[in-house]
């Protein structure tokens, strides 16, 4: 009796623990009727929560037979959380994925390929940065949901206060660095050109770039030269354009006129040197204005400059809604109808665009007053607009994250005076092309 | 009737020994939650990461079985032996200077003083505080535009230092703020050691002449090896695994010259490791980085347990 009393209670506790371990790991499908449950992911602040949350409610008045069940964390946890979600098989059917972390997913199968759908039902026309998520081999893996592109950030104070005109659209990077001579001070407020500039003690620098869309990277490009190969498989360091381009980047941090990366690790984030109006001018992307009007910066923006034979260039990255490749079809279907309600959607857009996140994907509304609002800064939106016809993306690729490891690494040994240009490109190119051999010949 | 009984005792002492009685099995029943816990995530994934390890599993598909691949690529890259140095001239420096100051400091707040709780408590309060706060606080003193150590080079006309971005100095100065923030709890065990020593000993001492240093040496210093020992290795062993300052302090972004430190002076292993998983989709790799750390710490444990006897009394 005592015995048959144990058994069942050990197998109470056993049927327990069972449940806890399956409740982990499975997902019920809870379908009734006619009803999907769309399962969808993003990353997220507070104020884009909030936002998202509103554009879903909106989005389930309008499709009723649709219920979206959301899985949200700060950027790096929701990455990390997404990951394990996949290799456990419980992965949300649809997230809005960083656009530099698309390839990494989609080469390694985790997303769906979606050129049907987005050729035959998304209209290339009425949407901004569709082509920057198809592959060399023309598949399309993703639908923007937001663009972010580059342009030249500047601090109009600095600039009043050294007399030196705004930046223009016709500067190449020779006239940034010349003005940047203008901008750069040091603790007895001597500029650059001064005999008498301290280099020990600089207290504002004319130019800051680091990391990869706001980094060298650019510079390389509006040389002539670059990273990767349109193939996205072989590095491309190597080459005389590149080499110029280097030099005039190590010039500009010997001549303490750009911050190296010591300097600015003295300002606890890289971002912190323009946001405390310590930098005159910074390559960032758009989602930087939210924290420089946070920080009240007297600032606005220009087009990149121009390189030696007038090329231009400047980074995008499309942040962009992609679905699980394991989702049912009744899922993905869903997903689907989401996307087309994320891009046509004006009411969406329009919300969206008020977090100031992003540039809409929706250019009808990229090109209304409410994107262009000349009242908040900065009063150049424009600019954004127009960069997107010289823009391309920062070569991502599957194996991105890894070789801009090895490139940034060695550049800011570069910028730190451990070597010199020529050793700087054998190294790079070397250590690149290990990264992406180890990916793509294996595949 | 004797026979009887003496013949029951031996039928049950065999039930015994076959299988547990009531008693045993409740206790077993009692202590199943933990056991399944152990089973499932200790034994579970310690199995996992083992075969992981012999694999080339980039997380979102299944592993491909790639025998000792892994370990075969770990030793031949100069990534991993930076590391790995890194990690073991972290120990060096940590160990021996953390376990004698939290010594030191353990004996100094042993005494009878007034506002002895107070002390204690500052010493303690680091210990509780997260990394962030503490990457913040090291700030205000290593930050080389506007840290207090800077300021203090210059007064005395010495010139300034990158401190968390100099290869030199990043190591020493992460193991100071290490120390700092942890010595406290060290210094908890050491107390509750010290309490464990009976003031006969002490009075015996004085009685012979000793001094508070000879005190010091040849009563606290052997008294106490015992929990010396225990410190000893949990310092190791928290070196060895020491991941959330580094990655605060100096890895966590991408951005150039900040991950691992410059000319990746404070890459530790648990970072390398880290960064490979997580960032590079390379699990099969981390795994074997992981099972190599394991054995490093096992041996040097082993050795330490070794050398114990040399100098640890127990009494």
């Amino acid at each position: 009796m005592k015995k048959k009393r144990f058994l069942s209670v050990l197998g109470l506790i056993g049927l327990a623990a069972a449940l806890l371990i399956s409740g982990c790991s499975s997902q019920s499908s809870t379908q009734q009727g006619d009803k999907v449950e769309l399962y969808m992911g993003y990353s997220s602040d507070p104020p884009t929560k909030k936002k998202m949350e509103e554009i879903i409610a909106k989005f389930e008045q309008s499709h009723p037979h649709i219920k979206i069940k959301t899985m949200t964390a700060p950027y790096d946890d929701f990455y990390q959380k997404l990951t394990t979600q996949i290799a456990a098989g419980n992965a949300p059917d649809l997230w809005q994925s960083d656009g530099t972390k698309v390839f990494g997913y989609a080469q390694r199968g985790a997303i769906l390929d979606i050129t049907d759908y987005v050729t035959k039902e998304i209209s290339k026309d009425e949407l901004n940065g569709l082509e920057f998520n198809k592959d060399s081999e023309g598949k399309y893996w993703g639908v923007p949901q937001g663009i972010q592109v580059g342009a030249l950030f500047y601090n109009k104070d600095l600039f009043d206060k050294a007399g030196v005109p705004y930046p223009t659209a016709d500067w190449t990077w020779d006239d940034l660095k010349a003005a940047s001579v203008k901008l750069t001070l040091d603790a007895n407020g001597k500029n650059a050109d001064d005999p008498a500039f301290d280099k020990k003690s600089v207290k504002q620098y004319g130019f800051a770039f680091f990391g990869s869309s706001r980094g060298a990277f650019n510079i390389l490009k509006a040389y002539g030269g670059g990273v990767l190969d349109p193939t996205l498989t072989k590095s491309i360091i190597n080459s005389p354009e590149n080499k110029k381009a280097v030099e005039w980047m190590v010039d500009g941090m010997q001549r303490k006129l750009f911050p190296n990366p010591a300097d600015l690790k003295a300002f606890q984030s890289n971002f912190k040197a323009f946001l405390s109006g310590a930098v005159a001018m910074q390559i960032d992307i758009y989602a930087a204005t939210t924290s420089m009007n946070g920080a009240g910066l007297n600032y606005d923006v220009a087009p990149m400059p121009k390189g030696p034979d007038g090329k231009r260039f400047a980074p995008v990255i499309a942040n962009s809604w992609v679905i699980n490749k394991k989702a049912e079809e009744e899922k993905v279907k869903a997903a689907k109808e989401w996307i087309t309600y994320w891009t046509t959607s004006d009411e969406a857009q329009k919300e969206w665009t008020e977090v100031g996140e992003a540039i809409p994907v929706k250019k009808s509304v990229a090109n209304s007053e409410m994107f262009l609002n000349p009242a908040t800064k900065p009063e150049n939106k424009k600019v954004f607009l127009d960069t997107l016809e010289f823009a391309g993306t920062i070569d991502t690729n599957a194996v991105f994250t890894e070789w801009v490891k090895v490139f940034t690494d060695n550049l800011a040994e570069l910028f730190m005076d451990k070597y010199g240009t020529d050793e700087f490109i054998t190294k790079t190119d070397q250590g690149i092309q290990k990264v992406l051999d180890d990916f793509f010949k294996k595949q | 009737m004797l026979e009887l009984q003496t013949k029951q005792q031996a039928k049950s002492a065999v039930k015994k020994r076959k299988g547990l009685d009531s008693e045993g099995r409740w206790g077993l029943l009692l202590v199943s939650p933990y056991l399944i816990h152990f089973l499932v995530f200790v034994v579970g994934t310690s199995v996992a990461s083992l075969y992981f390890s012999f694999s080339d599993y980039d997380i979102l598909n299944p592993p491909k079985w790639t025998g000792l691949d892994n370990y075969a690529k770990l030793f031949e890259d100069p990534l991993f032996y930076r590391a790995l140095w890194n990690t073991v001239y972290f120990t060096i420096l940590y160990v021996p200077a953390k376990t004698f100051l939290a010594l030191l400091l353990a004996v100094a707040l042993n005494q009878k003083l007034k506002g002895l709780k107070f002390f204690r408590m500052v010493h303690f309060l680091p210990v509780i505080s997260s990394w962030t706060v503490i990457a913040y606080v090291a700030d205000a003193v290593f930050n080389q535009r506007i840290g207090f150590a800077n300021a203090f080079l210059s007064k005395l006309g010495l010139a300034p230092q990158n401190w968390l971005i100099d290869e030199f100095w990043v190591i020493p100065v992460l193991v100071l703020i290490a120390i700092w923030k942890s010595v406290g709890y060290m210094m908890i065990i050491f107390l509750a050691g010290l309490q464990g020593i009976s003031s006969d000993m002490y009075e015996a001492a004085s009685i012979d002449g000793a001094n508070a240093w000879q005190k010091f040496w040849r009563v606290t210093v052997p008294m106490i090896s015992g929990t010396t020992f225990l410190v000893v290795i949990l310092n190791t062993i928290y070196s060895f695994q020491n991941f959330e300052q580094i990655f605060v302090m100096t890895g966590g972004s991408t951005e150039a010259g900040s991950t691992g430190g410059a000319n990746n002076a404070s890459l530790v292993l648990m970072l390398f490791m880290f960064r490979q998983a997580f960032s590079f989709f390379k699990m099969g790799y981390a795994s074997a980085i992981a099972w190599v750390l394991f054995l490093i710490l096992l041996a040097i444990t082993l050795i330490q347990f070794k050398l114990q006897k040399k100098w640890v009394h127990y009494d």
